[in-house]
């Protein structure tokens, strides 16, 4: 496996939510967001996220503008399965598990893995950021 | 994706998280696709998902990925355990999700969430893969006892929804 790891700084509160502020800002200019990249060029036409969702790690300041699928949760009474709002279509949803193996590409070197999933997809007509009318079909990955 | 047996979702025990991040105007993980690479026959209660080496971002874990790589901290006496910071790298994936045979159906219209449809439950398979530098993933056979919970909807939200009040409103 290959990833770049950054030295963790010392951690008093103050200054875990500072940098949280910080990085929140940068990554909502898009910074690290390939999505905004491509859909902002042309005039295809941007979704605005759902109003609600949830805060998975409170206290720290993190909203999602999402609502996982809960097995609990009778189908009657679930939450917007849709993220993108003033939306007009059709919808899939999938909350699954799963198994399979990882490989070491270099040695060949394989391991059983297990998995859990959110994916799904929109597709219909939204009214974008600059209020007009799209019709577009997105993958929630 | 998880060090353990399937069904292991504990967060130490993470080591690969996919996703296309949340993008500059806050929407949740969602990527424009080509049309094709989504099939309904909501009559019948089918769909089909398929996306083909889609570049995305692996965070290592949820915990990144939710907070740009900061990690969690574990000395502050949240109940969350300490998590590392990582940098995400660039993978893809392939996917191939079907949702068929329906479960149930329900009709929802939720006033204080603003969004009306209707529902259906189904049996859902999953295959996928990843690949980026040095690591591949492949997921099992599709198995419909994977499934924990699938939905299929033909809904409307936001301003759809309040369209449709005010002309019914109107009646």
């Amino acid at each position: 496996m290959s990833r770049t790891r950054i030295h963790r700084p010392g951690g008093s509160r103050r200054a875990f939510f500072g940098r949280m502020a910080t990085v929140g800002a940068l990554a909502g200019g898009g910074l690290l967001c390939p999505t905004a990249a491509r859909a902002d060029d042309g005039e295809e036409g941007q979704p605005n996220p759902i109003p609600g969702g949830l805060a998975p790690f409170a206290p720290f300041a993190i909203f999602i503008h999402h609502n996982p699928l809960n097995p609990a949760v009778p189908l009657a009474n679930i939450s917007d399965p849709s993220q993108i709002t003033d939306f007009n279509g059709f919808v899939g949803l999938t909350h699954i598990r799963g198994g399979g193996t990882g490989t070491n590409t270099a040695t060949g070197a394989s391991m059983p893995l297990a998995y859990r999933a959110d994916m799904g997809f929109s597709q219909g007509e939204f009214i974008g950021t600059d209020g007009k009318h799209h019709e577009a079909t997105f993958g929630f990955v | 994706m998880y060090t353990g047996p399937v069904g292991s979702a504990n967060l130490p025990q993470q080591i690969h998280d996919y996703n296309v991040h949340i993008d500059a105007n806050q929407v949740f993980w969602m990527i424009r696709v080509p049309d094709d690479a989504v099939d309904v026959d909501f009559r019948r209660g089918r769909a089909t998902l398929r996306l083909a080496d889609l570049e995305v971002f692996d965070d290592h874990d949820i915990a990144n990925s939710l907070t740009y790589g900061l990690g969690l901290p574990g000395d502050l006496g949240f109940p969350y355990p300490e998590i590392p910071p990582v940098f995400p790298v660039r993978a893809t994936v392939s996917v191939e999700v079907n949702w068929n045979a329906v479960l149930e159906a329900a009709r929802i219209r939720n006033d204080s969430q603003r969004f009306e449809g209707l529902f259906l439950q189904t049996e859902t398979t999953v295959r996928w893969s990843s690949r980026q530098q040095g690591f591949a993933f492949e997921s099992e056979a599709p198995n419909p006892a994977r499934n924990l919970i699938s939905v299929l909807g033909r809904e409307r939200n936001g301003a759809f929804f309040e369209e449709r009040e005010r002309a019914e409103l109107r009646e």
